[in-house]
């Protein structure tokens, strides 16, 4: 049984370049701050970004590197099945699994798929907290699938994980400075994602 | 890069590391800062650049390093304080005014940012620019956190000024791309240079030379003693038996490691955020009661040989660890810092609750390479070029470049057989289509061009030299995330400017067949691609292809700019007959797969360029909404 410091959280977000994971991170860390709370966050641009796969670290509380250790994350988001299943040796046996319902096929002529069902039973099978949403659907629903990052934001905070580090009207007083009409979108979406999360845990 | 320069001084706020960069930089009472933009250092002047004029200073992104670090040299020669920035292998563009800048010495603080990428994340290099410093007798300083980013980059404009002498930043990507809060301070206003004439000292003729190099070691030794009360080199818990000495961005994560292992308060550890030179007196006090020493750094084992020599000479027996447990390949990870501190302190992997095996899911998850966008030009001028060359039934090499069209490396267009630097591409053309009779076609960037291309163009005018030149033109530096360039007609800071086209300059070197392309008229620009290669074999002269339209990236955010509707593409299914062309042949990665093999254009990621329509044997993709004319328009 891992046991982790308990002073610190790690979140790993995951998916695949232009789904809004930087944005993730940023808007999470600025609530953090307005919380009070310690954080750092690590990611990639440039060439790492074009469609491939993306990772944002974001430690939040009592440490000093930006990077979460194989096997470290409380808990890992990820807006795409094939890259929950790449990034899952982040993760220990207590960490949840927050994944959105999404498959997007890598751009390599003749690549060879596995089915979603398949992946997700797959990954269900080791046996780890896992909640599966329709973060896309949801955030198209509160006007616009650009904000599924927002979806799986919510249901981060939803989750309950991050209870003493950041709240979730921190995360709205971030969205709230964005431009309209995202910060009324991103709003809902944030609370389609919060509410939704208990609803599809089990 | 949203309120750098907005929040209220005193407020502690989120910044990205170069985004604290940018703002220790005005904090110092910068007036210029120049760069060429390159992951990861790009969004330190992109964030000054966005403030430029209400902050009063002069910010531009430049033609390349080369000129950025004489921009802002010129700017610190003249008094005021000075910033240029570079990824790594820029500084080997810069490399030549960087080395007489040690020996003329500067009147303004400069400060010259050299990110890394220390891991290669964009990048075809990781190499340790600490050693440009040893090389040209310029001080490095080294961050580990983005608020220490800010702090460090104030200070050391205090230590260029004191000294007369340019320093270096070193960032790593886990720096530059890492954000965390950082306590903005006050703003110093710009103020205006005046140039002193001096001879003797701004003009490194020999005689002067020599002199100078005189002086410049005696102020090196003056830096090596400075170093040593440099209030970011810190001794924590001194005394111990073992001592790690931690240079950048390994101390955070040696103290997060250290952490877990509850041994943080039992390590003596040296913080070094001075690594060249290395400060003698403050290591032989951290290592005093010492019987071993570890060096934790990235890369090279600059400071570790530096220690090695300082305790040989100082007659210390402390054996000294470095490369032997630290990985010299790649970024450390705190998992590797764990690895090789369980051995060094000789504690238990249980110690370290995350040390061990890791969770596994039991399918083949196939490899997601970064891939050219939905709607990308590029794409588009790659299928006709191939189609052009199997036409002519030609093999020709393809000499690649870099920026996004370096991902034409990957199937199914494999276009880019060599990538060296920023212009290699048309460079190596000048001998490999002298020494080989294969044809050759350079294949470079509009950004790159003007950076690095324009000089072996010229040489290829001179010298004859048969090859294509394709210069793919997207009007911005997109891989870096869209910067202007002298291209795009707008300044780093807003200002409209003159636009300077490829097909011009080629027409003003000499070039003889020049041919500017619409690439998503697939089928032509294919002709015309055979057209200019029929050329170059039969007058054995260079030629130019000029294929222009915009960045996909820039018309989807223009267009929603604009509340212009994307005319997204859809896939007739009775008509699909699954022949695979559209997403293995063209491959758009908005092109998804269904279970009987045929094609589904997600609504999400499609971008309305309609190359897919043409492709498409059987006419089976059509455009949800007709294509309006402002909607074309934004393609230019």
């Amino acid at each position: 049984m891992v046991k982790m410091n308990r002073k610190y959280k790690n979140v790993l977000a995951v998916g695949v370049g232009g789904q809004g994971l930087i944005t993730f991170g940023r808007v999470l860390a600025e609530a953090a701050i307005l919380n009070g709370t310690r954080v750092l966050t690590a990611e990639v641009h440039g060439m790492a970004q074009r469609g491939g796969s993306v990772v944002t670290h974001i430690r939040l509380g009592d440490v000093e590197s930006p990077l979460i250790p194989l096997n470290g994350a409380h808990v890992i988001v990820s807006m795409e099945l094939l890259e929950a299943a790449r990034y899952i040796n982040y993760a220990n046996r207590e960490t949840i699994l927050i994944l959105n319902k999404r498959l997007i096929r890598p751009n390599i002529p003749g690549v060879k798929m596995p089915k979603m069902d398949e992946i997700i039973e797959k990954i269900k099978s080791i046996g780890l907290k896992t909640v599966i949403l329709e973060a896309d659907e949801l955030a198209e629903e509160a006007g616009s699938y650009v904000s599924a990052n927002m979806v799986m934001l919510g249901a981060l905070l939803g989750s309950k994980i991050l209870d003493g580090f950041v709240k979730l009207e921190n995360v709205e007083k971030v969205i709230s400075k964005m431009p309209e009409p995202w910060r009324e979108i991103n709003i809902k979406a944030l609370k389609l994602g919060y509410s939704s999360y208990s609803k599809n845990s089990y | 890069m949203s309120r750098v320069f907005l929040e209220q001084v005193g407020r502690t706020v989120l910044l990205m590391g170069n985004e604290a960069i940018a703002r220790g930089a005005v904090e110092a009472g910068i007036s210029f800062a120049s760069a060429y933009p390159g992951t990861p250092s790009t969004e330190i002047v992109e964030t000054l650049a966005k403030y430029a004029n209400v902050l009063g200073i002069h910010v531009e992104w430049s033609i390349n390093e080369k000129v950025a670090f004489e921009a802002a040299y010129g700017a610190a020669m003249s008094g005021v304080r000075a910033l240029t920035c570079m990824k790594h292998v820029g500084l080997n563009v810069a490399a030549d005014p960087f080395m007489s800048s040690a020996y003329i010495g500067v009147r303004g603080g400069f400060v010259i940012v050299t990110a890394d990428d220390v891991g290669m994340w964009s990048s075809q290099n990781e190499q340790d620019n600490r050693w440009y410093g040893l090389h040209a007798f310029i001080p490095v300083f080294e961050p580990y956190s983005p608020a220490e980013a800010k702090e460090l980059t104030k200070e050391i404009f205090d230590f260029s000024e004191k000294f007369e002498h340019p320093v270096i930043l070193r960032t790593t990507t886990r720096i530059s791309h890492a954000r965390g809060p950082v306590q903005l301070g006050k703003l110093r206003k710009p103020v205006w240079g005046e140039f002193t004439k001096n001879a003797e000292r701004w003009v490194v003729v020999p005689a002067h030379a020599r002199k100078l190099r005189l002086k410049l070691l005696k102020r090196w030794s003056k830096i090596e003693e400075a170093v040593n009360n440099f209030p970011f080199n810190r001794i924590e818990n001194p005394g111990s038996k073992k001592v790690i000495i931690a240079c950048g961005i390994t101390y955070g994560h040696v103290v997060d490691v250290l952490r877990e292992m509850d041994k943080i308060n039992d390590i003596t550890l040296l913080k070094l955020s001075s690594t060249v030179p290395v400060p003698r007196k403050l290591v032989v006090k951290a290592v005093e009661d010492a019987e071993e020493v570890l060096v934790v750094e990235e890369l090279e084992p600059i400071v570790e040989d530096k220690v090695k020599a300082i305790l040989q000479e100082e007659g210390m027996s402390a054996k000294v660890h470095g490369k032997d447990m630290v990985p010299r390949a790649g970024e450390l990870t705190l998992n590797k810092v764990a690895d090789f501190l369980v051995k060094f302190l000789n504690v238990s992997k249980q110690s370290v609750p995350w040390l061990g095996t890791h969770q596994e899911v039991s399918i083949e998850v196939p490899p997601r390479p970064p891939t050219l966008c939905p709607g990308c030009p590029h794409r588009a001028t790659f299928f006709a070029l191939k189609k052009a060359v199997s036409k002519l039934k030609m093999k020709p090499v393809y000499l690649g470049d870099i920026g996004c069209y370096t991902l034409g490396v990957n199937p199914p267009y494999r276009v880019q057989d060599t990538c060296i630097e920023m212009g290699g591409s048309i460079g190596a053309a000048n001998g490999l289509a002298v020494t080989t009779k294969q044809p050759m076609i350079a294949i470079i960037g509009d950004s790159t061009f003007f950076h690095a291309g324009i000089p072996p163009l010229i040489n290829a005018v001179y010298n004859n030299t048969p090859f294509l030149t394709i210069i793919l033109d997207n009007r911005i530096t997109a891989m870096t995330g869209h910067q202007p360039h002298p291209g795009t007609g707008i300044t780093a800071s807003g200002e409209p400017a003159k636009i300077i086209r490829p097909e011009e300059i080629a027409k003003s070197i000499g070039v003889e067949y020049i041919d500017v392309v619409n690439p998503f008229k697939l089928d032509e620009t294919a002709e015309k691609i055979a057209e200019a290669l029929k050329f170059v074999e039969e007058k054995r002269k260079p030629a130019v292809i000029v294929s222009l339209r915009k960045c996909a990236l820039l018309v989807i955010s223009d267009a929603r700019k604009k509340n212009i509707k994307i005319p997204v593409y859809r896939v007739d299914l009775e008509k699909c007959t699954a022949c695979t062309r559209c997403y293995n042949v063209f491959a758009c990665p908005a092109i998804q797969v269904l279970e009987d093999g045929k094609a589904y254009i997600d609504p999400m990621l499609c971008a309305g360029c309609g190359d897919c329509a043409q492709v498409c044997p059987v006419q089976a993709i059509e455009p949800t909404i007709k294509p309006g004319k402002e909607w074309e328009e934004l393609w230019w």
